[in-house]
């Protein structure tokens, strides 16, 4: 970085300020990273062991926490008694499909909404953001009446089908972005070279490769994260891993320790997804505004 | 790479027009003469998702404004009651109260979240760790918000929650839960939706930082400016347009996530953060008036249409070449 070269007064004030971000950063990190370890300890602990606290402004028996034996009886309990092995087929199944459906529809969508210009094609693109950015409450409430007489409540196709209400929108405005990014020249070199139009379509998509692989990722994500749809539309039949999740909380007995296990459960893939799809991850949790 | 063939096209129709071949090129690629094939194939490849989207957000659309101007039972036949249903949303003080709830809730949130989300991104740009604590910040976004709310549901539990007795330790809170106090209820809310998605503030403002013409800060440095001053005076007005970006998108989102909310509170203590959206989930699936639901969600879509116009307007800005555009292009490797 050039500004360092340049020769800084290393005031004593400056010097409290270096500390102080670095204290920050610290407490920062340890509040981000806190819930996770609560998380995943809490899920190998046994109810005691769980429950047990220190005393208020002991702050050395904050170590206790990592005093315990572990044990994974919560996790086999969730797939031996829970069937979260079903729900975690069902979340599989709906967010593999939508994601599949959103990127299959929406690059083929995207690449003619770059290359193709017509009339009112902005009125088309605001209306497909739009749907995006429409509060999932709000476009809850008439699907599920039309699902209803439909008989698609409950059933994983409904389920697919909500989710590709925000996960179409978003792909093809992500790979939009993509594609006008691929010089034209390379599709009128192929046809001039005796291409047809779908051969000249498909030399560029190697080209796209790799985001629309991006974009497939944070399809599944966005779908395997949802709540609202998957407990209106999905309840009965189609019950993902979030809703059962949150389902383990009941009135009279709460499982905490299958709850926790349930979370890290469900965290842990989209975990590594995300890891996966670092690079990409801003520009698609910004809309494609933002790049890295 | 893109600049080079961005380049040679430029060059290569340069020469074309020079020989006089510019009338001829219309016959292939992109010409007249074919126009109508390729308007077949553009129009072939765009109706599945169009139609797909179409069926599943105008045709509900329609649904909506059909619903809202009727009172909707699960046993008898819907009954039209005309703009009844938007009428009474006038008296209904839960509604009002609902829509500055909202508000209260995303001023907080976005407050808090610019405020450490900036100061986080000054202090990891360009720090040796800057790679790996990104990549740790990431982790609560990709956390369904559902169980990131059911986590911090066990944090803030009034017996055995390690957040609480946390607070309790500080000083800050009593023997009460934060969820179960009207006057903290709210501050719970804010702080898991803080934890989830700051860091996406502190990614946008990084990449924001990077686009700083470094000439600048050091024009300014030379001027006897300290780095304080540098932030205000150089950084800050550069990232502007990123953190305008961020805002309106994590405005947006509070509109659109309600999970954790459920979760946490599901709209109590009292009315204490029963925001809109919450206050709409209850009406059309707790007590199935789904008529006045869609009344509500009315109201909701277009004020989030409002919203996504004036986003699209800054996507649209000569300022978003800065944000993304030309500058996307630059830094691909």
């Amino acid at each position: 970085m050039a500004s360092r070269e340049i020769v800084q007064y290393d005031s004593g004030l400056s010097r409290v300020f270096k500390v102080l971000a670095q204290v920050f950063l610290v407490v920062y990190l340890i509040w981000t990273v806190s819930p996770f370890i609560i998380m995943v300890g809490s899920s190998m602990k046994d109810l005691l062991e769980a429950f047990t606290l220190p005393r208020v402004g002991d702050w050395l028996g904050a170590l206790s926490f990592f005093d315990f034996s572990p044990t994974f009886k919560h996790y086999v309990a969730l797939f031996a008694e829970e069937n979260f092995g079903a729900y975690l087929t069902n979340s599989l199944i709906a967010s593999v499909g939508s994601a599949l459906v959103a990127v299959v529809l929406g690059t083929s969508c995207a690449y003619s909404m770059s290359r193709y210009q017509f009339r009112g094609k902005k009125d088309v693109f605001f209306w497909i953001i739009s749907t995006r950015m429409a509060p999932v409450v709000a476009v809850i409430v008439p699907l599920y009446a039309i699902f209803r007489s439909f008989g698609l409540v409950g059933t994983l196709p409904g389920l697919i089908l909500a989710y590709t209400t925000f996960n179409l929108p978003f792909a093809i405005w992500m790979l939009k972005g993509f594609f006008d990014n691929v010089p034209y020249a390379i599709e009128e070199a192929a046809q001039c070279d005796g291409a047809t139009r779908l051969q000249a379509t498909m030399q560029i998509l190697p080209l796209v490769a790799p985001g629309i692989g991006a974009f497939l990722v944070l399809c599944i994500l966005f779908a395997w994260n949802d709540f609202l749809f998957a407990t209106i539309i999905g309840s009965g039949g189609a019950k993902t891993l979030p809703v059962a999740t949150k389902e383990l909380i009941q009135p009279q007995n709460v499982q905490w320790g299958k709850i926790m296990a349930a979370g890290v459960v469900t965290t842990a893939p989209m975990m590594l997804l995300g890891l996966l799809i670092r690079r990409y991850l801003v520009a698609g949790l910004t809309m494609g505004a933002v790049k890295e | 790479m893109q600049k080079t063939l961005r380049a040679k096209r430029a060059s290569f129709s340069a020469i074309e027009e020079d020989h006089g071949y510019a009338a001829r090129r219309l016959d292939y690629g992109p010409g007249a003469l074919n126009e109508e094939p390729k308007r077949r194939y553009h129009i072939l490849l765009m109706a599945p998702a169009i139609l797909t989207l179409a069926a599943i957000t105008i045709y509900p659309f329609f649904w909506l404004i059909y619903m809202s101007l009727h009172k909707v039972s699960v046993a008898r036949s819907d009954r039209w009651v005309g703009l009844d249903n938007y009428a009474r949303l006038f008296g209904d003080v839960k509604y009002t109260d609902g829509w500055l709830l909202l508000v209260k809730y995303s001023a907080l949130c976005l407050t808090l979240e610019i405020l450490i989300g900036v100061v986080l991104a000054v202090i990891l740009n360009g720090s040796r760790f800057e790679k790996v604590l990104v990549t740790v910040f990431l982790m609560p976004m990709m956390m369904s918000p559902v169980v990131a709310g059911l986590v911090w549901y066990y944090l803030y539990n009034g017996t055995f929650g390690w957040y609480h007795w946390l607070f309790q330790s500080i000083g800050i809170l009593g023997e009460t839960s934060i969820l179960a106090d009207i006057d903290t209820a709210m501050w719970g809310l804010v702080i898991v939706d803080v934890w989830q998605w700051t860091p996406l503030i502190t990614l946008i403002t990084l990449a924001g930082l990077k686009r700083v013409p470094q000439d600048q800060l050091e024009a300014n440095m030379v001027d006897g400016a300290g780095s304080l001053r540098n932030f205000f005076t150089v950084s800050l007005p550069n990232i502007y347009p990123f953190l305008l970006i961020a805002i309106l998108l994590r405005f947006m989102d509070n509109f659109r996530f309600i999970d954790h909310i459920l979760v946490l509170t599901g709209g109590g203590p009292g009315n204490a953060t029963r925001i809109l959206p919450v206050y709409l989930f209850d009406v059309s699936f707790q007590f199935f008036k789904l008529g006045r639901g869609a009344a509500i969600a009315f109201t909701l879509l277009i004020v989030t249409i409002v919203l996504g116009l004036i986003l699209v307007r800054i996507f649209d800005d000569p300022k978003k070449q800065v944000a993304s555009g030309e500058a996307g292009e630059t830094t691909d490797d």
